[in-house]
Parts: structure tokens; C-alpha cells; sequence
């Protein structure tokens, strides 16, 4: 067992890990966690998205050693200050961008990516960008509806679903 | 104009905020004081017989509590068919038993004959390898829909049902005269094969169940990645494993979708419970390979 330390949401933390702990599994069993959610185990649902270094990262595809040090932000620190929600947050539930629950701390936190890095999306381009992120209940459009709405764009023409 | 408050508002939903900020409860983010873990054992065949298990190296593995095989539910019932339904001819379905964990042959790609309970998930899955690379299942042809099944009869599913059929109903056989008497009088007649498809709905939460034994009063608690915990609180208890009702509570936290996979009772639910007892500890299997089977 080895120790490791990262910065997990602005906090320096450390948990016990094997060379085979995954960063969901860190985060989750470790750090108790538990917003961060693994839906496949196996790199194809973005359930696990989280940023570490600000880039976005399936967390079970990651080692938790190899992020030791690392700046890692999951959606449990996607709120604002105050505890009320963030922009990305505040769409997704002004246009039902959610049913279950289940893929969206990985839709929130690669969204949150997207619009680091391209402030006002497509709607193409937040579909390619979530194209890793996938959902069974919505069938996307309030997903996508929600990511255009909270960079600022009038989503009043998009279809509604 | 929408109404604001009172009878036919819009109202905004109360599980968002806590879906939305990662403060969800779904049953594999519990974490009871002293949970177990479990992992099954799955088949890698489609259809095989149950040669050898052995599970002696397993359990002497670090942190392993117990070992299950199909042998230890050979006594209790199967997981019951939620819809009995006669053939044409009034004979009620044939239904075999679906064990909690398979038992003589396993019949499908995941089908689960051992499972492991151990202190932390690592050692189980290190120790349901160990039991997988110590068993011999002689891998039999496999027969994987309908028409096959029915066409290579010889090959049976249930060893118990000859000709691999559980009933014979349709409504086009039942009114055979009028059907053709309609198609012979049809102006046009178009012929295809039509396929049903197997259904398979695959929710982004995988199934897990935690099952709790509390020794003070001998009840059970199984909390489960359930649409339906009423239903598996009677399948579980009456059907499979032959205890009262009002010993069993059934909790159905947060659920990350179902689409009606999560209508059923799983054979993994009634371990969950018998594993809690067995060693005083609450065991939850997190396992996503059940959801493809
Ligand atoms: S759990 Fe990581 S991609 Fe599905
Ligand atoms: S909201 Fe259920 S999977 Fe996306």
C-alpha cells in the first residue's frame, strides 16, 4: 500500500492505494467520494469524468498513482461558493438536462471542459464533445439544450425534447 | 401563463440538486460499518456442464470471509418467472429452476456458478479468479435464439425440458381457419420474416445490492438497485429462500435508471442477503458484466 496526495477540489488529501487503484476508486472509496460515478468500468460511458490538471479524464482509466500530486477537480467542487449551483448546474436543471442522475457528474464536468476551452459552442460541437459522455434517460437534446444555455447562447430555437 | 404555486404549477424536481452537485445516494455510494464485498464467479461459456469448482485455495486467500457455490442453494428455490402462461393447449409453462448461482451447467455468457465475500473488493476479485482458474466447465454446443433452440431440440437448455420449449402460444395458430381465409381472400399478398429481438435494457447504473443481518432481532435488510422493491421483497423471501416477509426490508435508494431491468429480481439480491448473514457482515456486489447477460 502506498500513500498518495493530491489537491482534490482546492483541499490537499491523501488515501491509501495499490499500484491498481484506479482514480475512481480513490475518489470514491478513498476520499468517500461518491458524486463520481462508475457506469462501465471500462472507458465508454463518462459516468467517472473528472479533470485532473484541468484537463477532462475518465477516472477508471486512470491509476491513481500516476496523478499523485495532481490538481483534480471532481463535481462535488462544481458549486459555487455559497453552496448554490454553478452556471453548468443551474442550466442543466432549468432545462431538465437530467432524469436519473446517474451520467451526470460526468456530462457536467466534460461540459465544464468543453466550455473552457470553446466559450460558445455549436450545438455540433458540444455533441462531438459529449460524445464520450453517454446518457439512457434523456436522449441528450436538454443535455445539449443545457451546455448551450450556460455559455451564454438563446437556446429558444433548439429542438425540445 | 404557467401557474406558480398551488394545484397545476410547475414545479422543479427535488432530486435535482442533489443529482446536480454529486450528493446523490445510490446503493453502491453506501458504505455500511464492516461491508463485505462480493464478486461473482461468471461463466465465460455460453453453455457448459459444471465440472469441477473448487473453491479451497479461495478461501484461504487474504480477507476472504466466505465462498458460495450452486451447491450451497441447491435446498432453497429459484428465481421465479414474474408471468406464468399456458400453451394452446392448456398446459401450464414449463419452468425451470433459475438458481441463485448456477448449479450442474451454466447457460449463458455471465451466468454466475461462485461468489466470493471478502473484506475489500480487491481480494474478492482476486480470490473469484483464483476459484475461475480452478474450475472445469466442459463448454457444450450452445443453441442462442428461438428458432435454433427449437431446430436442435437434441441440445437442451434445461436438461429437464426435451424439445427446449417453456410454451406454445399464438394467437395466428388459435384461429388458424380464419387467418387463411383471410390471407386466401386478400387482394394482396406480402410475404417476410419478421424478428423479435431480445430485449435487453442497460441502465448507466450497474445493479449492486448490500444485504444486512441484524442478529438482535433475526431480520434482514437488502438494499438494492430496485424499480420494484415490494416485488423483491416477496421473491426474495417466499419464493427463493423461505423466510417471512416482515423479515426482510427492502430499500431502493437513488436508482440510475431501470427501463424495467431493474423490475426483477436478481439472483445476486438473495446472495447479498444470505452472504450478510453467513458472516455478520454486509456484503455489496458491484458488478457491471450482470447487465449484459
Ligand atoms: S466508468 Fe469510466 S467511462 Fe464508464
Ligand atoms: S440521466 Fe439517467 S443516464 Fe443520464
Amino acid at each position: 500500500m502506498t500513500k498518495v496526495t493530491m489537491t482534490v477540489n482546492g483541499k490537499s488529501v491523501s488515501a491509501e492505494t495499490e499500484g491498481r487503484t484506479l482514480l475512481s476508486a480513490y475518489l470514491r472509496d478513498g476520499l468517500r467520494l461518491t458524486g463520481t460515478h462508475v457506469g462501465c468500468d471500462t472507458s465508454q460511458c463518462g459516468a467517472c469524468v473528472v479533470h485532473v490538471d484541468g484537463k477532462p479524464v475518465k477516472s477508471c482509466t486512470v491509476f491513481a498513482q500516476d496523478v499523485a500530486g495532481a490538481d483534480v477537480r471532481t463535481i462535488e467542487g462544481m458549486a459555487n461558493a455559497d453552496g448554490s449551483l454553478g452556471v453548468i448546474q443551474q442550466a442543466f436543471q432549468d432545462h431538465h438536462g437530467l432524469q436519473c442522475g446517474f451520467c451526470t457528474p460526468g456530462m457536467v464536468m466534460s461540459a465544464a471542459a468543453l466550455l473552457a476551452e470553446n466559450p460558445k459552442p455549436s450545438e455540433h460541437e458540444v455533441r462531438h464533445y459529449l460524445d464520450g459522455n453517454i446518457c439512457r434517460c434523456t436522449g441528450y437534446h436538454n443535455i445539449v439544450k443545457a451546455v448551450m444555455a450556460a455559455s451564454g447562447q438563446d437556446v429558444s430555437a433548439l429542438a425540445a425534447e | 401563463m404557467p401557474k406558480d404555486h398551488g394545484i397545476g404549477a410547475s414545479s422543479k424536481r427535488r432530486e435535482d440538486i442533489r443529482f446536480l452537485t454529486g450528493k446523490g445516494t445510490y446503493t453502491d455510494d453506501m458504505n455500511i460499518a464492516g461491508q463485505a464485498h462480493a464478486v461473482m464467479v461468471r461463466s465465460t461459456v455460453a453453455h457448459g456442464r459444471i465440472k469441477r469448482v473448487d473453491t479451497a485455495a479461495a478461501a484461504a486467500m487474504p480477507g476472504v470471509l466466505a465462498v458460495f457455490t450452486g451447491e450451497d442453494f441447491a435446498a432453497v428455490g429459484g428465481n421465479p418467472a414474474g408471468w406464468l402462461i399456458n400453451s394452446r393447449d392448456g398446459t401450464p409453462m414449463r419452468e425451470p429452476k433459475r438458481p441463485v448461482l448456477a448449479h450442474g451447467k451454466v447457460r449463458h455468457v455471465g451466468d454466475a456458478y461462485a461468489a466470493v465475500v471478502a473484506e475489500t473488493y480487491q481480494q474478492a476479485r482476486d480470490a473469484a479468479q483464483v476459484i475461475a482458474d480452478d474450475s472445469e466447465i466442459e463448454e457444450l454446443p450452445a443453441v442462442v435464439n428461438m428458432a435454433a433452440a427449437v431446430a436442435n431440440a437434441s441440445n437442451r437448455v434445461h436438461d429437464e425440458i426435451p424439445d427446449n420449449v417453456c410454451y406454445d402460444w399464438g394467437w395466428i395458430e388459435d384461429n388458424r381457419a380464419k387467418v387463411d381465409a383471410a390471407i386466401k381472400s386478400a387482394p394482396h399478398v406480402t410475404t417476410l420474416e419478421l424478428v423479435n429481438n431480445r430485449l435487453v435494457p442497460n441502465a448507466m447504473e450497474p445493479r449492486a445490492s448490500i444485504g444486512e443481518f441484524f442478529p438482535g432481532t433475526q431480520d434482514y435488510k437488502l438494499t438494492t438497485t430496485s424499480q420494484n422493491p415490494h416485488l423483491t421483497r416477496l421473491l426474495v423471501a417466499a419464493f427463493v429462500l423461505g423466510i417471512p416477509e416482515n423479515k426482510l426490508q427492502v430499500v431502493a435508494p437513488d436508482v440510475g435508471g431501470g427501463f424495467g431491468s431493474k423490475i426483477y429480481h436478481y439472483g445476486e439480491e438473495a446472495l447479498a442477503r444470505c452472504a450478510g448473514r453467513r458472516n455478520a457482515a454486509s456484503p455489496s456486489c458491484r458488478t457491471r458484466m450482470a447487465e449484459t447477460t
